[in-house]
Parts: structure tokens; sequence; C-alpha cells
């Protein structure tokens, strides 16, 4: 009955100009860069001259490996009028090349025993995953590169992938409660940055997508210098990039796609929104603004999420669900490219008002700007980052997860157990200093979801 | 946001080998010991789940999980939550219809204490009466939050409508009115009959110590109460005549189309070979009929797959698809012709090719993580089938030939009997799914999607 989100992995590190403390064994440039992750874990990056990055970690503890394929675009970068289109674009990456017709994508990687084909986009970045047995290497090398820059849009297959998306919409957002607050909370924290409108887009637009908007963002964004490749499991690290070298190696990089990101001005005074859904329960989102991914205060406000809502016994689990105010409630740091927003989610039991969920709320903050946060609390909070930390790299497709993250969104992979040693640095000043600085009243946007009135 | 969906996890096979450790108490202990990273796990499994709840009590197995999570004889839960937490741990009970299983997860310089708290709270719970109020009023609150989940509340629907007043067709955690009615009396009463030493099963993996496992289980299995039985369960009754229910909820944009009937044993002599028909026929890839039909030639949904579930008695063999209000006639009666077309000419010769090819292919997957060994393992143990069942899983789908996969379609397909439920507005689209199911609209069943 509450939700717990992961600091590592979801939400994203700092880009960092240093790599002290780290173990990097620096090679010539025909050769890799040898990383330390975690203890027994090395990652082995690789950049080819169109500027494309791969990064293979070894591991043989099961006869199969993980495949990904992470480019540096998402709905972040969509002009209005055309919300939706990075997602439905990643529906696109699925339909026919010049040499695989639509359908062999997927038939191959079934016949070969793929696990986890699927894709997924977000406001900053998509990605494509698979899982394969460790003797298709090739196979799912040959195709991606192919999808990169082979891809065929063709004007009918688009139409019926867009119906698909616009259902898909339905489900997400149109008869979903939860979907529908999610989407208005973003509308309302953001006026001009495109992280106002949702990943999968606006109706209107969607409605109105063209094959010909396909094609144009393809071109624009999917090229050998705009993604990376990370590759763990039972694979040799030097084949992988001779076999990636060899199907990648002739891809031409595109020129730096000009991206207009209107800036998000800074938010002066609070606002308020309410809707009447179908809810049995009340509902409530708050949200605030804070800072991007590159900021040095990204660590304690991740440790501040985990005060507030992480584990059994967080502030939020004490004063809104045992209180009986509360079924679930949830804090998360939203880090981005980007300024983003730290979210409050509540859902509430039968017959409470999402008010009295509020006013707790600001309560809580307000105890902690006043009193910190006392050593046993953050001792707890820093075993659960550790955990966290730990539980993110167990399994092949994890490991890519965590890798391809930090190396595509913040330039480096060596960022992510950078962010882990700047997270156990974090004090409990900080973590009050982070309150009193972002959660405030004048930044606050709320969402009320109330029930319909019966017809 | 993903954008294709793979449709069900199907149970799949296990070919690592975990080392059971043979006890002369009859002890079911497996552990697999991995120290790379320093997290232990440890599984606690009671045979027994939400199919044991007693009559007016649906949901109380479920309910009796988190209360034992909600205080001990020696700890309160605002102790068991701080310890925990200062832990780093993470401990859960997940409530099946077969099986409830104690979750545990820790970094390992603290499992010993871990283990003993496990221990406390299993077999000397003290269901506090505060809490039992407490939870009351959130799993009440949290059933009423699922009524605007409109997939899940599709599904609950269906399952109730399919299985005829069966334990199979109760809500794992309740309904609102019986759980309600839950007494720290009938907590008590259960937990005794719940907890047999006979009924539980220890599985460890990760950075475990294999003498201190043995060592807990050893005493947590002697201390187990283990009063009473639990009811049998008998196999639901089968269907006579197709029946057709509209959940009605208003203001739907898009309809959840649940179409099934009753399934079979993982031990059936047909399993293997149905596994196979329902992967081409939509067992969750891209490349199976269904998917080609209803989303990648008419765009009708973002999802279309068909899904068995398994059971100690048989379970269900159920289609999932979810148009837009307007398509939602037409996908009704193409997905019923499509499972007609399945029991008259079975798969094609590629189909059957493809389907086979990427179930042996992929056996590699069975057992790559320890997540999924261990759930193997449960399911093994859970549902009385052999030691070496996942393991030589793909040895069997290798000697099936296409003939007995459609012979299996044959026998196995109730076109005429089956059970469709559809979650949408009913006013707007009572006359298409008649026509579509091919039923007359008076003969349509209307639930309220708020009914209990």
């Amino acid at each position: 009955m509450k939700t717990q989100y992961s600091l590592f992995v979801i939400t994203v590190g700092i880009l960092a100009t240093s790599c002290s403390g780290l173990s990097i064994r620096q090679n010539r440039s025909d050769t890799p860069q040898v990383l330390k992750v975690a203890q027994g874990i090395e990652a082995k990056r690789y950049p080819l001259k169109n500027g494309l990055r791969l990064v293979v970690i070894e591991d043989s503890s099961s006869p199969t490996f993980a495949y990904q394929t992470w480019y540096d675009v998402g709905s972040r970068d969509e002009q209005p009028g055309k919300t939706g289109l990075a997602h439905l674009f990643e529906h696109m990456m699925f339909k026919g090349t010049r040499d695989f017709p639509e359908g062999e994508f997927d038939r191959k990687l079934e016949e070969a025993g793929a696990e986890g084909e699927n894709a997924y986009t977000t406001h900053d970045h998509t990605t494509y995953v698979q899982q394969l047995p460790k003797e298709r290497l090739e196979l799912i090398i040959r195709l991606e590169a192919d999808r990169m820059k082979n891809l065929v849009v063709n004007d009918a297959s688009f139409a019926t992938e867009r119906e698909v998306v616009q259902n898909e919409r339905r489900f997400r957002n149109e008869n979903n409660p939860d979907g529908l607050i999610y989407q208005e909370i973003y509308g309302l924290a953001f006026q001009k940055h495109s992280y106002r409108w949702p990943v999968i887009g606006y109706e209107e637009d969607l409605s109105k997508m063209t094959a010909a908007d396909a094609r144009e963002f393809y071109q624009k964004h999917y090229s050998p210098n705009r993604a990376v490749i990370v590759v763990t499991g039972d694979v040799d690290a030097d084949e992988v990039y001779r076999l990636v070298a060899r199907h990648y190696g002739d891809l031409t990089p595109s020129q730096s796609a000009s991206i207009l990101v209107s800036p998000e001005p800074e938010q002066l005074s609070s606002r308020r929104k309410t809707l009447r859904l179908d809810l049995q329960v009340e509902k409530l989102m708050i949200a605030y603004p804070i800072p991007s991914q590159n900021s040095e205060d990204m660590p304690a406000l991740d440790i501040l999420q985990m005060v507030l809502s992480g584990g059994r016994s967080s502030r939020l689990q004490k004063a809104l669900v045992e209180t009986g105010i509360a079924s679930g409630a949830y804090a998360y740091a939203a880090s981005s490219k980007d300024p983003s927003i730290f979210l409050f989610g509540v859902t509430l039991q039968k017959g409470q008002k999402a008010l009295s969920a509020e006013r707790v709320i600001l309560r809580e903050l307000e105890r902690l700007s006043q009193e910190g946060v006392p050593s046993q609390e953050l001792d707890r909070a820093m075993n659960l980052v550790e955990f966290d930390y730990f539980g993110g790299l167990e399994s092949n497709s994890e490991r890519a997860r965590f890798v391809g993250h930090y190396e595509s969104q913040t330039g480096r992979l060596e960022n992510g157990p950078l962010y882990f040693e700047r997270l156990k640095a974090v004090t409990a000043e900080q973590i009050r200093q982070m309150a009193l600085k972002y959660l405030k009243e004048s930044r606050r946007s709320v969402v009320v979801a109330l029930k319909k009135a019966q017809k | 946001m993903f954008s294709k969906i793979r449709g069900y996890l199907f149970f799949v096979p296990l070919v690592f080998q975990i080392l059971l450790c043979p006890q002369a108490s009859a002890l079911e202990l497996d552990i697999e010991q991995d120290s790379r990273l320093p997290l232990a796990y440890v599984n606690l499994v009671v045979t027994g789940g939400a199919v044991s709840d007693p009559v007016g009590k649906s949901g109380i197995t479920s309910f009796l999980g988190e209360m034992l999570m909600r205080g001990s004889r020696k700890h309160s839960k605002d102790q068991i939550d701080l310890l925990l937490d200062q832990w780093g741990a993470q401990l859960g009970v997940e409530t099946r219809a077969e099986y409830l299983i104690v979750r545990g997860a820790v970094l390992s310089k603290k499992l010993p204490d871990f283990l003993t708290l496990i221990e406390e709270l299993v077999i000397e719970p003290s269901f506090p009466e505060i809490e039992i109020k407490k939870l009351r009023s959130e799993a009440v609150s949290g059933l009423l939050a699922e009524q605007s989940n409109d997939h899940a509340l599709s599904a609950k629907k269906f399952a109730r409508f399919l299985f005829q007043g069966h334990p199979y067709g109760n809500p794992i955690s309740g309904s609102i009115r019986e759980v309600e009615s839950i007494q720290r009396s009938d907590l008590l009463k259960h937990h005794a009959r719940l907890f047999h030493p006979k009924r539980i099963l220890f599985l460890g993996s990760g950075d475990v110590s294999r003498s201190l496992l043995e060592s807990w289980a050893h005493s947590l299995s002697k201390k187990a109460p283990g009063k009473g039985e639990l009811d049998g369960l008998n196999p639901p009754a089968s269907l006579p005549s197709r029946r057709v229910q509209i959940v009605d909820k208003p203001d739907r944009t898009q309809t959840q189309i649940e179409v099934g009937q009753l399934g079979l044993l993982m031990s059936d002599q047909d399993y293997s070979a149905l596994y196979l028909g329902n992967a081409a026929f939509g067992g969750g890839s891209f490349t199976s009929r269904l998917m080609q039909e209803i989303r990648v030639k008419r765009g009708w949904s973002y999802g279309a797959s068909s899904a068995f579930r398994f059971g100690l008695q048989p379970r269900s063999w159920q289609v999932h698809l979810f148009p837009a209000e307007k398509d939602t006639a037409s996908a009704l009666a193409h997905t019923l012709r499509m499972i007609e077309e399945l029991r008259q000419n079975g798969i094609t010769v590629e189909e059957f090719r493809l389907a086979k090819q990427s179930s042996i292919n992929s056996a590699a997957f069975i057992n790559d993580t320890p997540k999924k060994r261990v759930e193997n393992r449960i399911i093994e143990k859970t549902l009385g089938l052999e030691n070496d069942f996942f393991s030589t899983f793909s040895d069997r789908l290798e000697k099936v030939t296409h003939s007995e996969v459609n012979q299996a379609l044959k026998e196995f397909l109730k076109p005429e009997n089956l059970t469709i439920s559809i979650l949408g507005t009913a006013d707007r689209i009572r006359s298409g799914v008649a026509q579509g199911a091919g039923v007359t609209p008076e003969s349509l069943k209307i639930v309220p999607y708020q009914e209990d």
C-alpha cells in the first residue's frame, strides 16, 4: 500500500567532472577504459569514431546477456503541437527497415529466444531493451544497427500505430485517474518547459501527427553519436566491441540536433487545481521545483526523499498511514536533465479528505525544517540507500539499466558509483537546508482529486 | 513508458541446480549461495493461500500476512518497522491463491538478527486490536481505490463470474464486507491452522550462511503451531453455456474485454502441447496471432494476449484486450471468431515451428536470476509438481508435435461455453456486445462496478 522509488536507475546522478576515488585504468585509444561499478563488477567502455559509446560488463553466471540501446531523446525534445512524438516514434522502431520487412525484427528475436524485448520513453531518453542467449550476440547487434539508420516509416503502418498509441493513452490517462492526476501535476508545475506535457502526448496532437513527422524525428535524433549501447552478461567484451564496430562503424553521425527547450521561469506563487474523477477515495499530489540532476543539491534531496517515504518507518508512513488518514503515501525527487520537481503523492483512506493530508505534509515539512533529522533516522536512510544500490545491480538487465542511465544521461557511467558515495556523505544539516530551500509555500503546486458526483 | 506489452509472465522452467538439503525431519530447505553482492534473501513459503480463506472471511489470509508485520510478543509494529529500516531490510508477505510467502531481503551482515525477527513475527504474532482496526481501514480503502483501476477491476470481476462461487473466484484481498468482518479471534484460529510444519518451505539465496539458515529453519519449524487442518479444494464446476456480463462503469472511452474458460493442471499430459498452442495464439509475443490481428493489423488495442493461470485444481485460460469503446463490438466478435478458428484448425506449421523454437531457445532465461530460481522452486513445491518439472521443461517441449498441439487445442477449447466479461459503460456498449458475442441483449448480465 505504499510506493517506494529506487534512488538509482529511476533517478539520476550528478554530472561529475572529477573521477577521484574511482578505480579507472586509462588505456590507449584503441582499448577500453576499465571502470569499477561495485565490488566485483567492472565495466569496459569503448568509444567509436562516429560518436557511439559502448559499455560492456562481463558476467558468466548465466549463459545470457542483456542488450540495451539508450538514445538521448525523449519528450523533452518535442515541440508544442507535436507532443507524444518521441514515444510514438519509439513504437515505429519496431516496424520494417530496408533489409528486414515489417514483423521480421520481432520474428527473428523471438525465434532466437529473446526475453523481455521492449522499449520505453521518458522525458529525457528512449531505451530499447532485450535479453538473449549468449550465442545470439551478433544477431541483435546486426538488427539494432540496421534500425538505427535504415528504418522505413510508411504511411499505412504509421496510421495503425498511431491508433495503438491513442489506445494506450486511453489506458494510461483517460480511463486512469492516477495517470490523469500525474498529467495535471506536471501541467501545473511547469508552465513553459516541455516537461509540462505527458510523455504519451495530448490526444489532439497525436491525432494530427503524420508519418512525415516521424521520418523527420528519426533523421534528427537517431544516430550513433546520440546513442549508448550497453551489453551485460556472458560475453567477451573485446568480441562485442569487434562486432559493434563492424555493424555500427560505418554509420555516420548526425549534426548535433538543435533543440529549443524553453527554460522554466521561477515559480513565485503557489498553484492549485481540483479535479473531479471516477474515484472512491480522494487523492492528492504536491510538487515543488528542484534543480537538475547536475546540481550539487541532488544527493541531499534524494536522502530527504528517503527520510520522508523510504521504508516502513518513514515520516509519511507514520504521519499519514499510521494515523488512518491515507492508505499510501510517497515522496519522490524526480531528477532530470533540466530542473524538475519533488513530488508527494497520497491516496486517502475511506472518508478522509485530501486537504487533511495536505496539512499533515506541510506540518511534517515544517518540523523537518525546524528540527532537522536525528542521526538514527539518517542512519536508517543510509542503510536503505545501500540496499537500493546493490539491489539495482543484481541481474544483467538491472546492471545494464544502471550503467546505461549514467553513461547516457550524465555522460559518464562513473557518475553512478560516485553518486552513491555522495549520497553516503550527506549530512542531517544538508537535508534540513534542502527542505528550507526548495519545499517552500510559494513554490508549491497542488492537485486534489475528488470523487465525481454521481449522475 | 513501455510501448510494447509482453503479456503475462508464463511460468518459466528451471535448469539451475538448487541444493536440496535432506533433513531427517523432512524439513524443506533450499539454499543457493552467491556472495558476490552483500545481500541475503530469505523466503518462507506456506502452502495454503487465499483459497484457504474460510467461507465468509475472504481476504483473511492476505490480512493475516500483513498482520504478521504489525506486532509480536516482543515487538510492537513501530519497533519492527524501525528495526527493519535500521538494518536496510525489506520484509513483506505476499499472498497468492495457493500459498503465502514471507519474503525478506537484507544486507548480509544483518542476516542473523533478521532471521530471529522473522521467526518471532511468524510464530508469535500478537495481532493487536488497534493494528487490526487500522489495517481493516487501510484494506477497505485499498479495495475502494482499486475500483478506479479498470484492468484490475475487470480481472477480478471476470474471475468471480467464471468460477461461480468457487474459492478461485474470490479476490485474494477479499471483499469489502468480509474484510470489515475480520476479528482477532478469526486471525488466531487461521494462524494456528495455516502455519503447520508440514506446510512450510524455506528458500535462501544470495550471501547466506548454510548453517545459519538450517538452524533457523529447524527452530522455526519446531515452533510452528499447526493446529487443525485446512479445507480441501474441490475442482471448479464446468460451464454449461456461453455467458456474458457487462461490468457497468460510467464514462469509459475504452473497454476491458476478458474472454475465457476453465484451464488445466500443469501436470496434465496436454500441458506442453497447450503451452505451445497458447504461445502461438496469444502468449505475449508480438508475432502471436492475437497481437497481429488485434494490434498490428487493426490498431484496436495496445495489448492483446492469452494466458493460463494454474493451481492445485484447473484454473483458467483467458484472453485480455482493451479496445476503444467504438471498436469493442468488432474486437469482441473478431476475438471469438479467432478462438473458434483456433479450435477448428489449430495453429499453422509455421506458427508451431516459431513457438517451439522460441520456447526452447529462451530456456536459458528459465533460471538466469536467483529470483526466478526461487519462484520456480516455490511453484514446484506448492503445486505438487515433480522436482525436475522446470529443469525438464524444454526437453518435454522438444518432443511435442504439431498434430499433438492441434489435437490438444481441439479437445481443450470450448468456444460455445466461453465466459465473457466486459468492463465499460453499459448503455453505450450493450447492443454491440450482444451482437459481438452472439447473444441477445436481454441475456446479458449487467453488474455495477462497485458491487462487492
